[in-house]
């Protein structure tokens, strides 16, 4: 392993990464219903389809600066999504004032902010 | 105004009634705190469970303390014992040294061997400038004269680094060498890259000298904002041998240094060999002067030893082969194995205490802006009592201590299948460089930590902790729902820390008949592992009430119980990989890794071993064939229908997030038999990597059938017996319905038959075709 945060402007691999990102993504649009919305919405978690779990797989490895977390601001009761720095020591951010009152709930909150940076970028 | 906040840790976490144990508090933003005895009985907040439990505990200590900030000192260094300051050069001299960069341009200035005050700009130093060039300089309470290397140093390369001063001519030479070879270093002989660099210059005066100055490697004094004295200008990198004359050397006589060899002149002050003092049994933190004046040095934060060398040739994978070559330390800025805070309270535990898991709570603070923490420790019996032990798996929350994955591991959302759910203490302790990391984290120059400590505040050993990457209950918090079902049960029980089970062996675990483990007893040394096998071998009646278990290696010095080491091989299931060379733990010589692949699988001390581990939604076990053999069937008395731990709350079922199955191949006893299984686990369950060859489309939950858990039983010689959960979310499933389930029905079963006094239930059925009810 290099440095957390060594200098990657010199990494050629980059424009390989981002060429295969770039179809992987065009794809994935393709995969967008409201059929699979619906079943995430339905249970965040467990035994998905194979359209949604290529989603999922997809927005679990982004880079850390592009991932999104739930903030549980108390447990059980009131939760928000927040996204990573991917730097370490800096906390995450608040990227909206929207409230959850479950973790599932607020694991689609991030999900539909997942598949909103999909569609629009 | 400062948000209030306390945090605190013990000397030790393992006590008995009537003995002393010390508090170190920090605080911020208050001078008192409120203490209180408590005894933790639940941890997990989970509203389908108990919720949080605690009881007070009537104690002398109770009542204010008096609280202050506390400076704790990052970074991993060592400091020379030099009370006559012999290396307080005021004429001519030379350093030498081997180093190994792991982050030169890191944006920060490091010292890596000198006599340097930064703060009184006073001494010398060699070191790396803020873009990771080397740099030689010296001071003299004014300015300070540097002499910089024409070329960067490269990451993760070997150098010889020299500086000389000849205060005659005041004439500075800076010297720098690459020494890779074809092992030794990141970059290979076909990459075009410049190693090289040798300048001079005149400098105007000569160093300074202040005779509170220490000779450090891996750093240099400092004032903090309050003006402590602090190490600061940390060093990432190796070091291997390195030295000082009081002497400008010649370049030839710096090219025969280079060359392995230190000329034994006159002038040599010092000449630290790293590789001297190697056990097979492992490496101390005293690092030797083999020159005349021994100007030992000693290890802070405990530098990493046994690391391989500028001269290791790659034909040998261990320190204990050829020390020569493994003269290599370690060292990171960002390395924590002691605060060293001042003790806040020594307090003698009251005589009659129920053995159990303590804590003291501190609070402080007025309504929302109130500030707790538990500060969690053990208590023993006095002398053992009861026919219960439960062993909590202190070396497993010490691995994992203050984790940071969800924030920095890139795989761990892929490998729970969820997305984290971060509490604000996740946050804060991501946000403070002094709690430290855990075996799971890597330092900020991308190594992985293989130190961990409980002499600083372990966020996850609270009660109420919640693992931000499953948003379960995990660690302490999930182990006491354990206790909390014994407390319930009635049965009478004590408990015991892996501490106790290193230090005493099977000693510890003999008073009693029946000894009930943590719910994911993952690291093990090699004497807990020996005296687990040895009482289960002679008559112990053993409950692994999880999964996951007896999968690492660790290590513990003895006499300092509170660090642990984890080194991680390439064949291992792991967050970071130990580098070729480098399995081999220096605390006591033994190979990292998996335990499996030094033949000691799982299956073979409890009959099960880890299949699999995932997240979301956790599954029930269905009874098997077996469990209806009649020397089994008392386990399952009371057990309506086939179903059992249908609801929990790690995720809703018994059998999840780690998994263990029967595996014959692997030495599970033949006659083990299989109560239950679980089935039907969802595709973020991966076959663990241990048990495949190849890595390939289909090792998922719904597509291979390794991904399950076993409940299985075995009789071992002598009249001992084995019980196996075979899941870590088992024991999360016990308090549903007030602690009235099947899963809880099962475990009260075997506990039951296991703590009474005679033979097993169903000893007499010997006749095979009598066997099937």
């Amino acid at each position: 392993m290099l440095p957390l945060e060594y200098d990657r402007s010199q990494d050629r691999d980059i424009i390989v990464r981002d060429r295969f990102d770039g179809c992987r993504r065009e794809f994935l649009r393709t995969l967008v219903t409201p059929e699979v919305i619906e079943e995430h919405r339905r249970s965040p978690l467990g035994q998905h389809s194979e359209r949604l779990e290529r989603l999922l797989i997809y927005f679990r490895q982004r880079p850390l600066d592009e991932r999104y977390a739930v903030r549980a601001i108390e447990p059980f009761r009131r939760y928000q999504v927040v996204k990573l720095s991917g730097r370490r020591g800096v906390p995450p951010r608040v990227i909206d004032t929207g409230i959850y009152t479950s973790a599932n709930e607020a694991r689609h909150g991030l999900f539909l902010r997942c598949i909103r940076d999909l569609l629009e970028t | 105004m400062t948000p209030v906040r306390l945090f605190g840790y013990t000397d030790r976490i393992s006590v008995k009634p009537g003995e002393t144990i010390q508090f170190h508090v920090s605080a911020e933003g208050t001078d008192t705190a409120e203490a209180q005895l408590v005894r933790l009985i639940h941890g997990d907040q989970n509203p389908a469970g108990p919720g949080f439990v605690e009881e007070q505990v009537a104690c002398a200590a109770n009542g204010r303390w008096r609280v202050e900030p506390q400076f704790t000192q990052v970074g991993s260094f060592l400091e020379v014992d030099d009370p006559e300051g012999r290396l307080a050069f005021a004429n001519s001299f030379t350093l030498f040294a081997f180093v190994h960069p792991t982050w030169p341009a890191s944006g920060k200035r490091q010292t890596i061997i000198g006599r340097w005050d930064g703060d009184r700009k006073q001494g010398y130093g060699i070191g790396i400038d803020e873009k990771g060039y080397l740099q030689f300089w010296i001071g003299r309470g004014e300015e300070i004269e540097r002499l910089t290397a024409n070329v960067p140093l490269q990451v993760q390369m070997w150098y010889f680094v020299a500086a000389t001063f000849d205060a005659e001519t005041r004439r500075a030479t800076l010297h720098q060498v690459g020494v890779g070879n074809r092992y030794n270093g990141l970059l290979g002989k076909v990459a075009l890259v410049d190693y090289e660099s040798r300048k001079s210059a005149g400098f105007r005066s000569r160093p300074g000298s202040l005779d509170s100055t220490p000779f450090l490697m891996a750093g240099s004094r400092s004032r903090d904002a309050q003006q402590r004295t602090c190490v600061s200008e940390l060093y990432w990198g190796k070091i291997d041998r390195c030295g000082a004359f009081d002497q400008a050397l010649q370049p030839a006589e710096l090219d025969t240094i280079r060359s392995g060899l230190v000329p034994a002149m006159d002038s040599l002050v010092a000449y630290w060999d790293t590789s001297a003092g190697y056990t097979d049994r492992g490496i101390g933190d005293l690092v030797v002067d083999v020159g005349r004046h021994k100007l030992n040095a000693r290890g802070y934060n405990r530098p990493v030893r046994g690391q391989t060398g500028w001269n290791w040739d790659g034909f040998t994978d261990c320190f204990r082969l050829a020390p020569q070559e493994f003269g290599g330390i370690e060292f990171h800025a960002d390395a924590l194995t002691d605060c060293n805070w001042k003790a806040t309270k020594t307090v003698a535990l009251p005589l009659g205490l129920k053995s159990g898991c303590y804590a003291m709570r501190l609070r402080s603070g007025w309504g929302k802006s109130v500030s707790e923490e538990h500060v969690v420790f053990f208590v023993r019996p006095g002398r053992p009592r009861a026919r219960i032990a439960f062993l909590f798996p202190t070396l497993t929350y010490l691995a994992f201590a203050n984790e940071r994955l969800s924030f920095d591991h890139p795989e761990r959302e892929a490998l729970t299948g969820q997305p984290a759910v971060l509490s604000d203490i996740d946050i804060e302790m991501y946000m403070r460089a002094d709690f430290g990391l855990s075996t799971y984290d890597m330092h900020a120059d991308g190594i992985g930590v293989c130190y961990s400590s409980y002499h600083r505040p372990v966020m996850n050993m609270r009660p109420r902790y919640r693992m931000p990457s499953l948003d379960v209950a995990s660690g302490l918090a999930a182990d006491l729902s354990i206790i909390a079902w014994l407390d319930q049960s009635g049965f009478e029980y004590e408990v015991l820390t892996d501490e106790d089970l290193h230090r005493d062996g099977s000693e510890a675990l003999s008073p009693y008949a029946c000894v009930i483990s943590g719910s994911r007893p993952e690291y093990y040394t090699e004497r807990m592992l020996d005296a687990t096998e040895d009482y289960i071998a002679g008559g112990g009646r053993y409950i692994y009430a999880g999964g996951n278990g007896f999968n690492a290696t660790a290590g513990i010095r003895d006499g300092e119980p509170w660090i642990m080491e984890c080194r991680r091989r390439d064949d291992g299931y792991k967050p970071w990989v130990s580098r070729y060379g480098e399995h081999y733990m220096a605390t006591d010589g033994m190979r990292g890794g998996p335990w499996k692949v030094l033949g000691r699988a799982t299956q073979k001390l409890v009959a099960i071993g880890l299949s699999s581990s995932g997240g979301g939604r956790s599954e029930p076990y269905r009874r098997m064939p077996d469990s209806y053999h009649r020397t089994v069937s008392w386990i399952t008395k009371g057990v309506d229908g086939e179903i059992i731990g249908d609801a929990g709350l790690a995720n809703d079922g018994a059998a999840g997030l780690a998994l263990d199955y029967y595996d014959r191949a692997l030495g599970t006893p033949p006659h083990t038999k299989i109560i239950a299984s679980s089935g039907g686990h969802t595709d973020s369950y991966v076959v663990n990597q241990q048990l495949v060859l190849y890595s390939y489309l289909g090792l998922y939950g719904s597509y291979d059938w390794r991904v399950h858990a076993d409940m299985t039983y075995f009789t071992a010689p002598h009249g001992g017996a084995v019980f196996a959960c075979g899941s870590v979310a088992f024991a999360q499933s016990l308090p549903i319905n007030t602690f009235r389930n099947s899963a809880s029905r099962v475990l009260a079963n075997v506990v039951e038959a296991f703590a009474g006094a005679g033979r097993l239930p169903g000893f007499a059925w010997v006749n095979e075709e009598k066997q099937w009810a």
